[in-house]
């Protein structure tokens, strides 16, 4: 049942002398929204980078869907946290640009023009479906430029989604945003993760696995169903940071309270085991997540 | 009125109307004035002929039949409504009056000169002028862009080109006209070359700089992640983005390109804008000048103007 869509393999990056990652492994199944926290500076954007393929790793191999990643392709999907959009095409057109990136040419478009058009109908069509899905459907026809930031990262979201990955990166997406748009963004992804235990009783593969990065506590556990902790503060530091923490998280329906004062323990737990520069005692007992799951 | 106030539109035209009266109103003070003066300087000779005529007409009326005298005041006569005529046809050339500006301007590049009266200067110097114009820039923009974008698209390219066409950006065009004379000769082909070369290392490293500057490369890595080719890239990412800067690049050059245009034309040419300012230069009258000058002034805004359209038209993301 767990199909594995992201492994890391013994993943290690380093700038010059700098040791940054060390011995990284990690598998995330189809389905999991996966929050990746730790302390500044420990190589989450070098590990990210590392994912997307934009910046490959030194050491080890990153496996997309069965794949090696060596430069960023469709099976990663990433959003920026400066909601970094198209800013010529309309919200519709940056949702359906990836369609037309991914499933025609220069050369057909400028060959076949009229099949160009009717196949474009067909992709804005399904943009709208997108934009609808985030909330979205009236700003359709507006520029990157005439949107608020909360609009704009819905917009690259579903921009992201559309193109089904493997795996969404989210880099700290929600960053910038006001609290209250930011509230509204993480229901959303737990509408996903919804639609994802949909998929799941139904027995087909779920569609949205997501990585996110985000330096909120809360959030991460809020809208994930596993926390990573990555730090350099455990007993081989020096060598750079690997994964301290990998465990569960409660999973939340979007109906739920809010209720953040149940995640204390967890949060303890994070700051103990992954923020705190005395603690370089032995991880493992906290990277279990699989373990538990047997 | 505070430091950066806006003012309201109806103001804005009253002062830009304003400065233009202001020029028109010296000019014509200035112009009308020194015609005066020419025709002061002409009809001061008049007194001294007078003079002279009210003597011979003392002389005659003493002896009517000395047919001397009648030949000497006929004569007389003749020279002095000759000097009339000519206080009245009196002119300055170096700043001709309004008037001169239309019968010795206008009327004469419009009207057919030459010997069989078949010769329109104002349509030959403009389709000269134009046709080197704009097939100079229309291969100039499309060098210059295709490289730029390769530039910036590509690091071995950029490497490649970038010192070379820093290096020949410093070089004034006009000084390298020399150059264009000798390898490509003075005919059509030169001033398509000329202006194809004086625009190409400007126009070149403007547009490289805006594809590097103005496309994070966040948009760069996502179109892969989107699915794009290299080519899609290129053109549906780096281009799409880059088109109204281009298009400002682009008007930025078509100042020096026309100011590389006269200047080969002034010295080299047989028709043309530059080639009637230095036949009119010479014979130091200057009512076929001002006006030409005014016409490429107004046609300088006018390709200007269409180029603001033109990038509105296609860029309406791009705000004014």
């Amino acid at each position: 049942m767990n199909e594995i869509v992201l492994e890391c393999r013994d993943v290690g990056h380093w700038f010059g002398s700098n040791r940054v990652l060390n011995e990284i492994n990690l598998q995330v199944a189809a389905g999991q929204i996966v929050a990746l926290v730790g302390p500044s500076g420990c190589g989450k954007s070098t590990l990210l980078r590392a994912i997307l393929g934009t910046h490959p790793p030194k050491q080890g191999d990153i496996l997309a869907n069965g794949r090696k990643v060596t430069r960023p392709n469709r099976d990663v999907g990433i959003v920026y946290q400066n909601y970094s959009l198209y800013d010529f095409l309309t919200a519709r057109d940056n949702v359906a640009f990836g369609l037309m990136l991914d499933e025609t040419s220069l050369l057909t478009r400028c060959l076949k023009p009229f099949e160009y058009r009717k196949l474009r109908n067909v992709h804005r069509e399904k943009a709208m479906a997108y934009l609808e899905k985030v909330g979205l459907a009236k700003a359709a026809h507006l520029f990157p430029a005439e949107m608020s930031g909360g609009m704009r990262q819905r917009v690259a979201i579903a921009q992201a989604l559309i193109m089904e990955p493997q795996i969404l990166l989210l880099d700290e997406p929600f960053g910038a945003l006001d609290e209250a748009t930011r509230e509204e963004l993480q229901l959303m992804l737990l509408r996903l993760y919804q639609e994802n235990r949909e998929a799941k009783q139904a027995g087909v593969k779920p569609p949205y696995t997501i990585l996110i990065v985000t330096h909120e506590l809360n959030e991460a556990i809020y809208v994930s169903d596993r926390v990573l902790g990555l730090s350099q503060y455990h007993e081989g530091g020096e060598q750079g940071a690997t994964i301290v923490y990998d465990k569960a998280a409660p999973v939340f329906h979007p109906g739920d309270a809010r209720n953040f004062e149940e995640f204390e323990r967890q949060k303890d737990e994070l700051r103990n085991a992954v923020f705190d520069p005395e603690q370089n005692q032995h991880h493992a007992e906290y990277v279990a997540f699989w373990q538990n799951l047997k | 009125m505070l430091v950066g106030q806006p003012i309201p539109l109806t103001q804005r035209i009253l002062l830009g109307a304003t400065c233009i009266l202001l020029l028109i109103g010296a000019y014509t003070i200035w112009s009308e004035t020194l015609s005066y003066r020419k025709r002061e300087e002409v009809a001061n000779k008049l007194p001294p002929l007078k003079s002279e005529l009210q003597t011979i007409e003392a002389q005659l009326a003493s002896n009517p039949d000395d047919s001397d005298l009648v030949q000497a005041k006929q004569d007389l006569q003749d020279r002095i409504s000759r000097v009339e005529r000519d206080v009245l046809a009196a002119k300055d050339r170096r700043v001709p009056t309004w008037k001169t500006l239309y019968t010795d301007g206008l009327l004469r590049v419009t009207e057919g000169q030459g010997l069989k009266k078949n010769e329109y200067w104002l349509w030959e110097d403009s389709k000269a002028t134009a046709s080197r114009l704009i097939s100079g820039m229309l291969a100039g923009v499309v060098l210059s862009l295709g490289l730029g974008i390769l530039m910036g698209a590509y690091s071995p390219i950029e490497a490649f080109f970038l010192p070379t066409l820093s290096f020949l950006a410093k070089i004034p065009p006009t000084a390298m006209l020399v150059v264009f004379f000798i390898l490509v000769g003075v005919g059509e082909d030169m001033y398509v070359t000329m202006i194809v070369f004086g625009m190409l290392p400007t126009l070149a490293i403007a547009v490289f700089q805006s594809a590097k500057k103005d496309v994070p490369e966040s948009l760069i890595y996502k179109a892969y992640t989107l699915g794009g080719s290299d080519a899609e890239l290129i053109w549906n990412v780096i281009f799409k983005q880059i088109l109204p800067r281009m298009i400002d690049a682009v008007r930025l050059q078509l100042g020096p390109a026309m100011v590389l245009l006269v200047a080969a034309e002034w010295m080299v040419a047989g028709e043309g804008f530059g080639y009637r300012l230095r036949l009119f230069y010479q014979r130091t009258d200057m009512s076929v000048p001002y006006l030409y000058l005014m016409i490429l002034g107004v046609a300088g805004l006018t390709m200007d103007y269409m180029l603001i359209f033109f990038r509105r038209y296609l860029c309406p993301w791009f705000g004014e």
